[in-house]
């Protein structure tokens, strides 16, 4: 009788917790679910996404549950998988595990277009009317090319090459503004046992040939490689392309490839500040990643925008840019939208700036601190914004990222591994089958 | 009777959670990794395209992967070489020689193996540096000028991996060995010693054939892990570069589930599950002798 009693107790217990458990999940339901990647910005001073959130829910009363995670890949993807949606997430393209690419290439993003045309909450303003100009234009922010925005512009960086302003002064060479100039310069530094160029990984390519399409042949060119478009190769234009990343290959300091991978990469960047290197790209991130490297006497950050192919061309610095979006699973989409339209209001702007991390809104350069006025200039110094991505296509077994066509060789092409032919030929195997699998021919 | 028969559904009772999880669990998700890679679909999209064969086609001409199926079988073959051979080595002076500081030294190798991989792979971006590295510093002391071999470097960076491996493994196969070795009875050796049989004779014709079912079962257990721990050692050190230099077969089924390919990623899952196993199969095969009685 006692054993009845006690299972009949034990088995009420279950019960009820199982129905707990339900009631804290229906709670859950109602409140936004926020998920961010805690990038560099929030690293360096903690708190900054928790702040947004509680200003938020105080500017509109919508309460939130934030998720925020280094590797946020591995954190909502499992639960994505499941079919556990976060309402909105703030994680861009291009990193290793290509989360948000993948929900591009499944069209598995609710449309953002009507958030353009939302009033901020707490201001008179329409999001649309926020923003700085071109930054929802690209296909970083309308992967489809039909002029609906999926995807919400965030923090943005000026990229270019970085170099070692007081090695410039000391050994008084200029900066070159050509790439004639830049050859130039790269015999003037083998002299002195100088290597031309680095690159922290072969990832960081991705600013660098977008802004170098830029320079070589303008926005068309741009399109038509970043559209795998035939015969693009052979065009004098591609052929320029080419010439140059195989010339920079040649002018690379050896050890890179060696030491371009996620474990190794600082000492990649920390050639440029000992003097073994000239230049690298790399994004303004870098300055406070590298604060505490020891660097060579008088050293100095200096960033640059790509040189011109022509003297009196125009230069190039591309602009990173991460995204904000809604998965279609999302229940809480209007609320996930008004969460993006906060993201544009002085307010979070302001939450934003204070580590460092630009939001791309008019007058946003007077919340800049010194050091970042000085790289965010480049724009005003006379260099063209480029922005942009690869056309995403269908995923095709055996056909690997453009990352993996354009940029990953570069370490071969360093070590001579691989010839140009052969790297070109590559590349235009590839683009090939790209083409004939892009989302929307 | 009736006792038996009670007996019987407790046993069952017992082992049915364990059953039921180990069904869930292990035999539920392997079968769906066969399932899987007959499909084609992104890993977060909820549809999938039945493509029959085509994942397993596609995959044996794919560059990439045979390049990543020769590194692991190199790996596979030379760490299990060079392990064996050291810790065989090392545990047969530990036990049998009284070599001082024995214990300290069993730590020592030791050591490695409670390491996190992370954290191996830390030391060793430090001992490979091309400038301040250990070894290029040792190599300049001997050689008298200075060298800067590139660790890291497209044809040296599976080696590189290996001598990490093989360090990081050693301590735990020598304790495995130690163990059955002092298990070996002192008269064996005496009585060889007294018929003139030297150190080496008394390895090879005692020792060895007396552990021989323990090696037996470590050498499934190196091509088990080898697999496991060279996809670890990869992540860490290279990411599988330079240029897909250092890809093994795990880190590869990886990279194809962020291109967006589960189903070529689940293909690629299948190989290696079928050649682990084979391979297992084979080594226990060749390996076969008679059990000797001591």
């Amino acid at each position: 009788m006692l054993k009845r009693i006690l299972s009949l107790i034990i088995s009420a217990l279950l019960i009820t917790g199982l129905f707990a458990g339900c009631g804290e999940k229906e709670q859950m339901d109602k409140k936004l679910k926020v998920a961010a990647l805690s990038s560099g910005y929030e690293e360096t001073m903690p708190g900054m996404w928790q702040e947004i959130c509680d200003a938020f829910e105080k500017a509109t009363g919508i309460k939130t549950e934030l998720t925020l995670e280094k590797n946020l890949e591995d954190v909502i993807g499992a639960s994505m998988q499941g079919g556990d949606y976060p309402d909105v997430v703030l994680l861009a393209t291009g990193r290793e595990a290509g989360l948000t690419e993948q929900l591009i290439k499944d069209k598995n993003l609710t449309e953002l277009t009507d958030v353009l045309d939302m009033t901020i909450p707490g201001e008179n303003v329409k999001v649309k009317d926020k923003l700085s100009g071109g930054f929802t234009e690209s296909v970083a922010t309308n992967p489809y090319g039909d002029g609906k925005t999926y995807l919400m512009p965030m923090f943005y960086s000026p990229c270019g090459l970085f170099y070692n302003k007081g090695l410039f002064k000391e050994k008084g060479w200029e900066v070159p503004e050509t790439w004639d100039e830049m050859w130039a310069l790269g015999e003037k530094a083998k002299a002195e046992n100088i290597a031309l160029f680095t690159y922290p990984t072969t990832g960081y390519f991705d600013s660098f040939f977008f802004s170098l399409m830029y320079a070589v042949g303008g926005p068309e060119f741009f399109d038509k490689v970043t559209n795998y478009e035939k015969g693009v190769w052979e065009t004098e234009e591609g052929k320029t392309f080419i010439d140059i990343v195989t010339k920079l290959a040649s002018y690379t300091n050896k050890k890179t490839p060696s030491q371009a991978n996620d474990q190794d990469f600082s000492k990649n960047q920390l050639m440029v500040m000992q003097n073994e290197a000239l230049f690298m790209p790399n994004g303004t991130w870098v300055v406070g990643e590298m604060a505490d490297a020891v660097a060579a006497d008088g050293f100095e950050w200096g960033m640059t925008a790509l040189p011109a192919v022509a003297a009196g061309g125009d230069s190039y610095a591309y602009t990173w840019m991460e995204q904000i979006w809604v998965p279609k699973g999302a229940k809480n989409q209007k609320d996930a939208k008004t969460f993006i339209s906060y993201m544009y209001s002085d307010e979070a702007a302001g939450i934003f700036a204070k580590r460092n991390a630009v939001q791309p809104i008019k007058d946003v350069s007077k919340l800049l601190s010194e050091d970042n006025k000085l790289f965010y200039s480049v724009y005003e110094n006379g260099a063209k914004a480029a922005i942009g991505n690869f056309a995403a296509y269908k995923s095709v077994a055996g056909l690997g990222n453009p990352a993996d066509y354009f940029f990953a060789p570069i370490n071969s092409l360093v070590s001579g591994n691989i010839t140009k032919e052969q790297y070109v030929n590559d590349i235009i195997k590839a683009t090939d089958k790209m083409r004939e699998n892009l989302i929307n021919k | 009777m009736k006792k038996h028969k009670r007996q019987n559904s407790f046993i069952a009772l017992c082992v049915a959670p364990a059953t039921l999880l180990f069904f869930i669990f292990m035999v539920y998700p392997t079968i769906d990794v066969f399932r899987m890679s007959f499909f084609e679909r992104g890993a977060y999209s909820p549809t999938e395209n039945y493509v029959g064969l085509q994942n397993f086609g596609v995959l044996i001409k794919d560059t990439r992967f045979i390049v990543a199926c020769q590194n692991t079988i190199f790996l596979i073959v030379a760490v299990t070489i060079v392990t064996f051979a050291l810790a065989l080595f090392f545990a047969a002076c530990l036990t049998r020689e009284k070599v001082r500081g024995n214990s300290i030294f069993r730590v020592v190798f030791y050591i490695p193996n409670i390491l996190s991989v992370v954290v191996i792979s830390g030391v060793f971006s430090a001992i490979y540096d091309t400038k301040n590295g250990l070894l290029n510093s040792l190599l300049s002391i001997f050689s008298g000028k200075a060298v800067s071999v590139l660790w890291k470097s497209e044809e040296l960076v599976v080696i590189s991996i290996a001598i990490a491996m093989v360090w990081q493994a050693i301590g735990y196969y020598m304790v495995m060995y130690m163990a059955s070795m002092s298990a070996v009875p002192e008269s064996l050796y005496e009585s060889a010693g007294l018929d003139g049989a030297d150190k080496l004779t008394q390895f090879f014709n005692i020792t060895l054939p007396l552990i021989w079912t323990n090696i037996r079962t470590t050498l499934t257990f190196f091509i088990i892990s080898t697999i496991n721990m060279a996809f670890l050692f990869v992540k860490a050190m290279t990411s599988g570069g330079p240029n897909g230099a250092s890809e093994v077969v795990l880190s590869f089924m990886y990279g194809q589930k962020d291109a967006g390919l589960y189903g070529y990623s689940m293909a690629a899952g299948v190989v290696i599950f079928l050649f682990s196993f084979a391979l297992s199969a084979l080594v226990n095969k060749a390996t076969e002798r008679e059990v000797l009685q001591y």
